[in-house]
């Protein structure tokens, strides 16, 4: 939503404030503002997105209404007040066969002049991303951003008076809309049409019936229907436009004569013209109000600061809330039918905590220690401890897709009985399944440490693995672990059942080329371990080896590389001094072969190392340079 | 000792010091003291030295075979957690003692975990499997809802079940099964997830976190002041966060925290869409209808709950440019010592 100063001005004529502070207001109470953009003549625009449940905060109205509470000033209507419909014999044949209709009102215009807009409202509508038509169209538009009402003008003089509002009977599937855009609607789409073909859907004008140079007479709608039918329609149509986005959300149908009115009154007095018609008005059922009885202290209850009773009862009037006293603290309060998003007392205490001040709430009082029955699952526990043994074994945790290619599936792996998830409407149509192992997703991740030649890989995860078996869905956590030593598995194994105080237990294995896979059903080996024991483990992070993760953006590259000394070194010492050497594109740097040429009395250190993101001429070069090759 | 059986010692002396764990010092043992040995074959070769020079040869071989010995049963008590790793021509490499990692995310979780458990919080779970009931009704978004739009789900059996699109559905499970035990202080970490297209700025798999407290007289002082908490703890004591009126259909009043952006420090710029904050995830009282649905008598009980996101956090933490990095991917560790 887009928002003009000089246009909300027309509601709040003594709002006078920097852009910055507007900006960041309307974002405390509620309605973020992205940024705002300085125009000529001293006025600005500010980009704003809308809560979904605050339908009136889709026009200059709405906001206008929150920003008279806030700042304490008052709220004015820009309709000419000497306007008024006049009275008139003639009846519009109009019909409403639709239950989606929840009103309508509909009026015709006479001898009016079509015309291009007067600047100040083709930069409007420009600044609204609306393309500027002409002067009846653009007003159309100009009130539906105002008071947050779609509506539309239809050129009388092609469609005729006899306008019907009903479900599309199948009699019209084909439409075109005002920008040309073909259409192929449905049995059930909400249509505006006359008794030969479908003028208007409920989204969107259609191209016949817009209005063009040579209109002389206009039928105007402005109509609220059910909101369910516009997110149908919307979905099935693929269209969404900005009457869309606001007749989906829950207007209010008390507004409709106002913006008629308004409308009416712009376009007489921008095309000339008269009003021919009676104005045409269905309002089947009456929208109730909600009644709520609130007790004014709420306020203070639920925030937790002194909000005094008197100040919650002030913002209630403001709003616009109809006020019955019950008592001295409590009244009963009927929101303004603008307000379609408060119905209950909490709704209340956000609209008199969120004008309070939001930021009148410390921020530096966190609720305090409290002892209370630990309801972890031992699942987690049993997660955290193995995480930690396995990385001080020296395995890497990786965290993958939980879902896969097909291809992926390993059918030695599927539950006996059971048979993988799918989804129904993945956009991601290259990964379909669940998982069913986890061994599929450490092949995976092993696939791509080899495309980057990453040396020596140990790593594990822990997640969920998926199937369905009798109508049912199971998941389950799962362990699995890659090594490319199987001996070096087998040992951590028997390390990790020590420490976790157990005899082995269910293990699935899997190997190919490059190494060895096991799988542990955690959900099984939990019912197995001392969860007393795994609880007392201590729970603090190991921070120690935080801040090694990397992006690899290339493949690794290692290198050899001898140099003599006179002396025998540690070994380790070396390492540490030429990996400081080497610095940020190190990935690892050991010995592999010590030598001691007894004849010269010297030692030979044949050191590997292996260097990340970058291209195989700089590694090249920092290598020569560090061990003084060159 | 002749320069033969010297260079010996030199050479195994070397590489029995260098040597990091049991099972390498046994190869080694095996290699120069087994049966097929190389002091053995050496004895065995005694025959071909000329006479005159065989007990002298001979003592120093039993000379070198001692001190062989007593290297190996040094180094037998000092071998520790040093590692050895093994290449294809089974020659010995030394390394620094190497330790595994635990993935990013992970860390960040454990962070946050060990805060709240410092509250008194339980840590919790939930199905990623879920009925919409769980996933939407509970949580007060009914079927067509506007609020449903704002996420997109991913369906297994539509309109039924659905993989979770927030953490906020463990929340349902979390409140039906703790409405006889409360209060409750709750925080869980979980994957969520969307119907969106994977590149490098989006991912259909989510990492959020969540806290969740019902207790009689909660207010939104004590959510604000615990919310702040936990972003001071992972953002440091300086950073600053506003909390402003913010709609999420579970909850009301609903509370909105944005961080004063970390680049342009307010005065707004491309990282904060010329804000000059960043939204840093959502929050408020539950709303009483969630807890009624839970069958929590919301005019007894109150209770609030927030919740974040984890991946741009610790994408920047750890200097990741592609979210896809942070599930498998290009994401490796840098080897690092004990």
């Amino acid at each position: 939503m887009k928002l003009i100063y000089s246009h909300l001005k027309k509601f709040l004529p003594s709002l006078d404030i920097a852009p910055q502070n507007l900006r960041d207001d309307l974002t405390m109470i509620g309605h973020f503002a992205n940024y705002y953009e300085k125009l000529p003549d001293n006025d600005f625009i500010i980009d704003l997105d809308i809560k979904a449940n605050r339908g009136d905060g889709l026009s200059y109205y709405g906001l206008a209404r929150d920003l008279s509470v806030y700042y304490n000033i008052p709220l004015v209507s820009p309709i000419d007040p000497d306007f008024n419909i006049p009275a008139s014999d003639y009846q519009l044949p109009i019909s409403v066969t639709s239950p989606d209709v929840r009103r309508v009102m509909a009026l015709k215009i006479s001898d009016t002049q079509v015309q291009t807009s007067p600047q100040w409202l083709v930069d409007f509508c420009n600044l609204h991303n609306i393309h500027s038509v002409n002067n009846i169209v653009d007003l159309t538009n100009y009130v539906m951003f105002m008071y947050g009402i779609p509506n539309h003008a239809f050129d009388a003089g092609i469609t005729s008076d006899s306008l019907i509002w009903e479900n599309n009977q199948g009699k019209n599937s084909e439409f075109t809309t005002l920008d040309g855009t073909a259409l192929k609607l449905s049995s059930q789409n909400l249509v505006i049409s006359n008794p030969t073909e479908v003028l208007s859907t409920d989204l969107v004008g259609g191209k016949k019936s817009g209005i063009n140079n040579n209109t002389n007479q206009i039928i105007l709608e402005v109509a609220v229907y059910n909101r369910v039918r516009i997110r149908k329609d919307s979905k099935e149509l693929k269209t969404v436009t900005e009457a869309s986005t606001r007749l989906e959300k829950d207007l209010d149908s008390n507004l409709i004569p106002t913006a008629m009115n308004y409308l009416a009154s712009l376009i007489i007095s921008s095309s000339g013209g008269h009003i021919s018609s009676q104005l045409y008005d269905y309002y089947p059922q009456v929208e109730s109000e909600s009644e709520i009885e609130f007790d004014l202290n709420m306020p203070a209850l639920y925030s937790g600061i002194d909000i005094p009773t008197d100040f919650s009862l002030q913002v209630l009037k403001q709003l616009g809330c109809s006020i019955e006293n019950i008592n001295n603290t409590t009244v009963q309060a009927t929101p303004p039918s603008i307000r379609k998003d408060i119905s209950l007392p909490e709704d209340l205490v956000e609209e008199v905590v969120r004008f309070f001040g939001y930021n009148k709430i410390p921020s530096t009082q966190a609720l305090s220690p409290k002892t209370l029955p630990d309801i972890t699952p031992g699942i987690l526990y049993l997660n955290l401890f193995i995480k930690k043994e396995l990385a001080q074994l020296g395995y890497d945790e990786i965290r993958s897709w939980p879902l896969i290619k097909q291809e992926s599936l390993i059918p030695n792996l599927i539950p006996q009985d059971s048979e993988p998830v799918y989804t129904q409407n993945s956009i991601n149509s290259d990964y379909p399944v669940l998982r069913t192992s986890i061994i599929s997703s450490l092949k995976s991740q092993q696939d791509q440490y080899q495309r980057f030649k990453v040396p020596q890989v140990q790593f594990f995860e822990i997640g969920k693995v998926f199937n369905q078996s009798q109508g049912q869905y199971h998941e389950n956590y799962s362990l699995g672990i890659y090594d490319s030593n199987q001996s070096q598995l087998s040992s951590n194994l028997e390390k990790l059942s020590d420490r976790l105080k157990i005899n082995g237990g269910n293990i699935q294995s899997y190997n190919d080329q490059t190494g060895f896979y096991v799988e542990i059903n955690l959900d099984e080996l939990v019912k197995s371990v001392d969860l007393a024991y795994i609880k007392d483990q201590p729970k603090s992070n190991d921070h120690e080896n935080s801040g090694h993760s990397v992006e690899l953006t290339s493949q690794i590259i290692t290198l050899d590389a001898n140099i003599i000394l006179d002396q025998q070194q540690d070994p380790r010492e070396l390492i540490k001094e030429y990996s400081q050497k080497i610095g940020e594109n190190l990935w690892q740097l050991i010995i592999s072969d010590i030598y001691h040429d007894p004849k010269s009395d010297k030692y030979r250190y044949t050191f590997r190392a292996s260097y990340y993101n970058i291209d195989d001429k700089t590694a090249k070069d920092i290598h020569l340079t560090v061990f003084n090759l060159k | 000792m002749n320069d033969n059986l010297n260079k010996i010692l030199n050479q195994y002396s070397n590489q029995i010091s260098l040597l990091t764990s049991k099972a390498e010092l046994e190869n080694i043992r095996v290699e120069l003291l087994g049966r097929k040995g190389i002091i053995n074959e050496l004895f065995q070769n005694i025959k071909n030295i000329a006479p005159e020079e065989r007990k002298n040869y001979g003592s120093e071989l039993n000379q070198l075979k001692t001190e062989l010995e007593n290297l190996i049963s040094q180094k037998s008590a000092t071998v520790t957690s040093t590692q050895q790793i093994s290449v294809s021509d089974q020659k010995s490499i030394i390394s620094l003692p190497k330790i595994g990692h635990l993935h990013p995310i992970t860390q960040t979780e454990e962070q946050l975990n060990n805060l709240f458990r410092s509250l008194g919080f339980s840590i919790y779970d939930g199905p990623v499997i879920v009925t919409d009931e769980y996933n939407f009704e509970r949580l007060n978004v009914p079927a067509n809802h506007p609020a449903r739009d704002m996420q997109d789900s991913l369906y297994i059996d539509e309109p039924q079940y659905l993989l979770r699109t927030q953490t906020s559905t463990i929340e349902s499970y979390l409140l039906e099964a703790s409405k006889d035990k409360l209060p409750i202080r709750t925080a869980f970490p979980g994957t969520t997830y969307r119907n969106e297209k994977v590149n490098r700025s989006n991912h259909f798999i989510f990492h959020q976190y969540q806290a969740v407290v019902v207790d009689k007289n909660i207010t939104m002082k004590d959510l604000i002041g615990t919310m702040d908490l936990m972003f001071k703890t992972l953002y440091g004591p300086d950073v600053v966060v506003r909390y402003r009126a913010k709609y999420y259909p579970e909850v009301e009043p609903g509370v909105g925290p944005d961080m004063q952006c970390f680049k342009c420090h307010g005065q707004g710029c491309p990282l904060c869409k010329h804000a000059g904050w960043i939204e840093m995830g959502g929050s408020g009282m539950i709303h009483p209808k969630v807890l009624a649905n839970a069958g929590i008598d919301p005019k007894e009980w109150r209770g609030f709950a927030f919740g974040m996101g984890l991946d741009r956090w610790t994408m920047a933490q750890n200097n990741i440019h592609d979210i896809r990095t942070l599930l498998g991917g290009n994401l490796a560790y840098k080897p690092s010592a004990k």
